[in-house]
Order: C-alpha cells, then structure tokens, then sequence
C-alpha cells in the first residue's frame, strides 16, 4: 500500500510590520501593563525599599534611614521569626495534606452518588462562606475548657477536660483541625470539579479489563487529575502559608510559641511595634519562602509524575 | 465596631438619665459646638462612656459620633487618623503604652494651645503624669511637661472575691496563695486566677506581683538609664510567686485565659478571687451577666515585700493637630463638661469609673459603689510602669516569656534572664543608654 505523498510544509512569509501596526500593538497593551506595573511591580519595589531602611513617622511625615545591615543583623539573631518560619511550615504541611486527602476522598464518594448531587455539594462547601472571624468565635467556644462542646463530650466518656489551645503540644493541631474544617471544602470543589470531567469511557473500559477500584483510582484517576490536583495544592499551601486570622483568634501565636506563625510575627512587628522597615524585610523574606516552597513542591511533584 | 450619632438616641437617654440624682441645670454650658467624632475602645467600660456621651447630648445639644473599635482595631485606625490631611476624629482615646508613640511624633495638640491656660481640674487624677509630656526628656512627667490629654478613665487593678467565700480578704500573695488552697474546690471553684495568655494582659497582670516586690523593668527611664533590670532577683521572687499562684489556683488552661475569660470565671461563680482591671467591675453587678451580683466585693491589691504595687493602664482622650481649630475647640469644651463633678457622678451611675477623687469620696459609702475605696487605694499607689516609648516592644518581650514560665516552658530565671537580653536589645536599636544585670542562675 502506497502512503500518498504528504503536501511540503508551506512556506510562512511575515510581512514587514507597519509602524502602525507595531503602535496599535503596544498600545492595546499598554493597559495591562500600567496596571501590572501599578499593582504589583510598584508594591513589591516600594516593599524592598522599605525593608533597606527604618521608617520612622513625625509631624512632618514618614522619614526612612537607609540601615540595611542594622536591618539585617537583626533578621539574624531574630530567634522568633525561625522559630514562626518553622512553626509555619509544619502547619502548611499538616493542614493542606490533611485537606488534600480528604478533599480528594469526598470527591470520589461524591462523585460516585446518583442523586442529589448538587445538594450535596452546595452543603459541603458550606465552611468556605463562613466569615474567618465568626470562624474563631466559634471554635474558641467549642474549645472551651471549662464549658465547649469537646470537652462536655469528653467528660461523657470519662476524660478530663482538654487544653485544646492551652496546651503545649495540642494547640498547633488544634488550629490545624479549625483550617481543615474551613478549607477541605475548597479542595474538594476543585478536585470534584476534576473528577466530574474525566472520561467514564476509560475507567469502563479499565473495569471491564479487570482493573480493581484501587488500580483505577492510582492508574488513572490521579494521572488524569494531576493538573486539578495541583491547583488545589497551590492554593491551599499559599493560604496557608498566609494564615493569620483564625490563629489570632484561636491562640494569639500561644501557648508559647507553640502556633507563632510568619503573619502573627509580622503582624506584631508591624502593627505593635510599628517598626514598618524590618517588617518589610520579614515580608520579603515570606515570600521567598513560599516561592521556594512552592518551587521544590513543584520539582518533587515532577519527579514522582516521572 | 460602629458609627452612630447621637443625636438620634437622646430620645432614649432623656429616659434613662430621668432617675438620675444629678441635676442636669448645675452641668457645665458649653455652649453651641460644632459636631465631634471620637475614636474609642469598645473595652467593659464603654458602656458607662456611651451614657453619659448621651447624656452631653442632651444636655447642651451638640453632636457626637462615636466609632466604639474592638481595642485591637484602635491603634491603627488612631495611627491612620493623625497620617492623613484632616483627621476624621476629633478625640482619640489612646492606651497608655501607645501614647508616647504621638506624643514624641508631635501630632496631638497640647490643650493649652486650645484653651488657652487650661489646666485639669485639681480634683482629676494625673495617673501617674500620663497626660504630660516633656518633649526636652522625653518622658511623661508634670515637671515641665505640657497637658496632651485628660482621663476617660484611671484604670488600675483591684482583688476581685466572692465575700461568701473568701472570709479574710488576703493582704499579701502569700495569704492569697494560702486563701485560695483554703477554699478551692477545682474544677467547681478556682481559687484565684488572673491572664495569662500570651497578650499584654499577661504583662500587665504580672507588674503588680513585679512592683510589689520591689522590682521594676528599667533603672531610670526618666533619667534617661535604660538598663534592663528584670532579671533582678526581686523581679525573680515576684515571678515565682506569680507563676505559683497561677499553676496551684488557677484553672490548668490558664496559659490561653484572657480577661474575657478571668471576668466569666467571677461572673460565673467559679472563681473565688480574680485579679481584673476596676473597668470589668459592671460585668460582675449587673444581673444578666453575673451570678455574684451580691456577693462580689473588692479590695485593695495584695501587698509584696516592697509594699503594694499597682501598674496604672490608663487611657488618654487625645486631640489630634490635624483638625480645624473649631473642631478641636467642640472637642475641649466635650472634655471640660466631662470631668465636671456632675458629669463624673452621671458617668459612674451609668456604670463608668470616675476619675474625679471628690466623686469616688462622695459615693463610696453607698454599698453599689463601695469598690471605689479599693479603686482609690490603689491609685494612691499607682505608678506607669512602662513610661518609655519602647513600651509595645517590651509588652511583646514580657509576653512571650511570662506565658512560656505560666505554662512550664521556661523556669521563672529563664525567662527573666531572656525577657532582659530581648529588652536590652529593644532600646540598644533605638540608641539609648542601656545594659543589663548578669543573669540569673537558670
């Protein structure tokens, strides 16, 4: 059998741009890059100016002192802001792997209803609507040592009352079990969204070759749901990383600085101490961090995909 | 947090001032003033403020809105106010470890360029020279300091107790520890409790323990040596003291407990002494709040070694420069009908705390307000602790490490020797003469 003969690639010839063509081009551009320099290029250099200098406030205005290495140093024996990097970290790690597996499990089982789908997922994503501060109020109450809910039903099976947040080793996973409870929603409608979209012909075709629900969940499922998969990942590990308010009402950073994460530390430098340059340079320092975060997320990722 | 005018509840407040024994033709006339915002703490004595707010509005006619901020929210609003072109307050009511922050930037009138000659009336308590500012030390002190503010309130703590349990009020620590193992029954009732979270409160709550037994945070702030001396051995006894209160007394989440959880633990009736700020004292009477309505009594703060020590946490209501001159005129003329005698009494009938000495003496003997004679003891012994303008730095310091000690962290020396190096650190970057003591043995 003879293959017909394929047509040469054509030839592609680009025309000489017109200066007006060229003009029209850059100013039909020109909007989104005001706005971007506006938006964020100007914030993220006026942040990396202030946190080169101390600011200082009079009558007359801000003045700033150009005192980098003052700046510096103090970034250098400042034990709190390691300590809150490191208390940080573990948070991102514990909540956004709870919430990513959970998020993921209650995909599937919801996927797999036959009626009353969107009920369901209207309910479930109830948690994500509540404001962050009626969030803390409220779980402040249940955590209550002498009269929350979780201790009443801990003393009905005979245990004592629990320091959820007073206690040194628990309070992380206390504010950790309040994020998971807020932001698992958030996972699940991204993942359940994938789940919706993949192509039930290949999961049937793969049940019909004999594949068990495990192979096709670990086969198939995930691979095609990577690219959902990794949203959600992002979003939820900056969110994290950002986390401030439900700490704050939970805990203020305590016991200790058993939950001091980056925001509080930053919070209480910026807006207790006032001290608006080394704030600066601590936020500089943040988002070095969860860019680096998420850059060696990203190649691990890679690497197991491979 | 909310904005409201007042002029729209003087209907409301004509009803409930009727009753009140004040007669409203001996008030202060301040004549027509323009309207008046005021920034202020939405803190247990607000209530008490917005009433006789109400009442001055009725009274002269003027208007007053009122934006009442959660205390956390009030720092920055004040800072954002006295930043822009015109300020959107016309009185600012700033905490006493805030204050020195404006009054060393320059952006708060001293009253006398408002009202020429204005001077409080002698009757009104300084609270520890608060108020003034010497620009030249720069430090709060009436010797050679300016008038920057007057007093909505003086507040200082007081020993809050159950009077049916606790028999002998206790005049030392040491009696309040032995009281408090007397008559604790936990977890049905708690022997004594105070913060110990991991806030300012803490700090705050613990200066009386510092002060009492001698110790203080700096050598001389007002002669200008910054060297740290918490990790004193007095301060060192007091901590201990403070830190075996706290553990044998107290509720064992007492590391997480703030005010609003040491005022519930009194109003609940499961706590037989507290130690609070005199402005939670309406949480403890009134009827829909409290469970002690008539057994809770007040008493004079315990005695250390060195005698009584009382950390004064006061509030300022401030002017700031970029007003008009008739806004800030509107404003003094508020504050003069404020500290008149016949406003302080409407003001503590309505369940604020006077800062008159004239009315607590007036009022006192009556039983509803017998709390005033420990208010007034306590003044009388009242010092500002924190007189530097690395005030918020240290209270971040302090903290941290008395909540580490409360929840067994850090032994009381640790965290002392800690707090010093961390506070020396604090004034060395802001170029004051500093040091510190050689540490504690840990």
């Amino acid at each position: 059998m003879s293959v017909p003969a394929t047509d040469p690639a054509p030839v592609i010839r680009r025309r000489r741009e017109r200066p007006a063509d060229r003009w029209f081009r850059w100013g039909t551009l020109a909007p989104a890059v005001v706005v971007l320099v506006v938006l964020t290029a100007w914030p993220i250099l006026n942040l990396l100016w202030m946190s080169l200098n101390t600011i200082e406030f009079s009558r007359a205005g801000a003045s700033f002192t150009f005192t980098p290495v003052e700046n510096f140093r103090r970034l250098a024996g400042d034990q709190l802001f390691r300590i809150s990097l490191w208390v940080t970290l573990l948070f991102v790690i514990a909540s956004v792997t709870i919430e990513m597996v959970l998020g993921f499990l209650l995909a599937l089982v919801v996927s797999g209803v036959g009626r009353g789908k969107g009920l369901i997922r209207t309910l479930m994503i109830l948690p994500i609507l509540v404001p962050p501060v009626a969030i803390g109020s409220m779980w402040k109450l249940m955590y209550n040592y002498d009269f929350g809910i979780l201790n009443q039903a801990a003393a009905l099976v005979g245990l004592g009352p629990i320091g959820w947040l007073s206690n040194t080793s628990l309070a992380l996973w206390s504010v950790v079990i309040v994020d998971v409870w807020h932001w698992t929603p958030l996972v699940f409608l991204i993942l359940f969204a994938g789940v919706e979209g993949l192509p039930r012909e290949v999961i049937e075709a793969a049940r019909v070759d004999g594949a068990t629900t495990g192979q096709i969940v670990r086969r198939i499922i995930i691979p095609l749901m990577a690219p959902a998969i990794a949203v959600a990942f992002v979003f939820r590990s900056i969110l994290a990383f950002k986390v401030f308010d439900q700490i704050f009402l939970l805990t203020s950073g305590g016991p200790g600085t058993a939950t001091e994460v980056v925001s509080l530390r930053l919070y209480h430098v910026f807006f207790k101490e006032n001290d608006l340059g080394y704030g600066a340079l601590l936020s500089v320092v943040v988002i070095l961090c969860v860019v680096a975060f998420l850059a060696s997320a990203g190649g691990l990722a890679r690497r197991v995909g491979k | 947090m909310f904005m409201t005018t007042r002029r729209a509840l003087m209907a409301g407040s004509a009803l409930l001032f009727a009753a009140m024994p004040a007669s409203a033709q001996s008030f202060l006339d301040v004549g027509e003033q323009e309207p008046i915002s005021i920034l202020i703490n939405a803190s247990p004595w607000y209530g008490g403020f917005e009433a006789v707010v109400d009442l001055y509005v009725e009274q002269t006619g003027n208007e007053v809105a009122i934006d009442a901020t959660p205390y956390n929210g009030v720092l920055e609003k004040a800072r954002n106010a006295i930043r822009t072109s015109e300020s959107p307050y016309d009185i600012i009511n700033l905490d006493q470890s805030w204050n020195i922050e404006f009054y060393e930037q320059d952006v708060l009138r001293p009253l006398d360029e408002v009202v020429a000659g204005y001077a409080m009336p002698p009757e009104v308590v300084t609270c520890g020279d608060s108020y003034f500012w010497n620009a030249e030390k720069h430090f709060r002190t009436q010797d050679g300091g300016k008038l920057m503010a007057i007093p909505p309130n003086c507040n200082t703590h007081v020993l809050v107790y159950r009077s049916d349990v606790v028999k002998e009020v206790p005049a030392t620590w040491d009696a309040v520890l032995e009281t408090c193992e007397s008559v604790q029954d936990k977890p049905n009732l708690y022997g004594f409790a105070t913060r110990g979270e991991r806030s300012q409160g803490i700090h705050y709550d613990f200066l009386p323990f510092l002060l009492s037994y001698g110790g203080k945070i700096v050598a001389d702030a007002e002669g200008g040596d910054y060297t740290v001396t918490v990790n004193s051995p007095e301060a060192l006894a007091a901590l201990e003291k403070f830190v075996a209160i706290q553990t044998t007394c107290a509720p064992d989440n007492v590391g997480a407990m703030g005010q609003g959880d040491v005022i519930q633990l009194m109003a609940a009736g499961s706590a037989a002494m507290v130690e609070t700020v005199i402005a939670a004292w309406a949480n403890y009477t009134d009827p829909t709040k409290s469970a002690v309505v008539d057994t809770v009594a007040a008493a004079p703060m315990p005695e250390g070694p060195a005698g009584r020590g009382v950390a004064i946490g006061n509030w300022h209501f401030t002017i700031p420069r970029n007003i008009p001159d008739e806004r800030a005129q509107a404003a003094m003329a508020f504050f003069q009908w404020f500290l008149t005698e016949e406003a302080q009494v409407a003001y503590a009938e309505a369940g604020g705390i006077p800062v008159r000495t004239d009315v607590m003496e007036a009022l006192w003997d009556q039983p509803e307000y017998a709390w005033m004679k420990a208010y007034k003891t306590n003044l009388d012994a009242g010092v500002q602790a924190l007189g530097f303008a690395e005030g918020a730095g240290v209270d971040q310091v302090m903290a941290l490490r008395l909540n580490q000690a409360v929840i067994g962290e850090l032994t009381p020396a640790a965290a002392l020797n800690q707090a010093a190096k961390e506070i020396e650190a604090v004034f060395a970057q802001r170029g004051r003469k500093t040091g510190s003591l050689p540490p504690l043995a840990e």
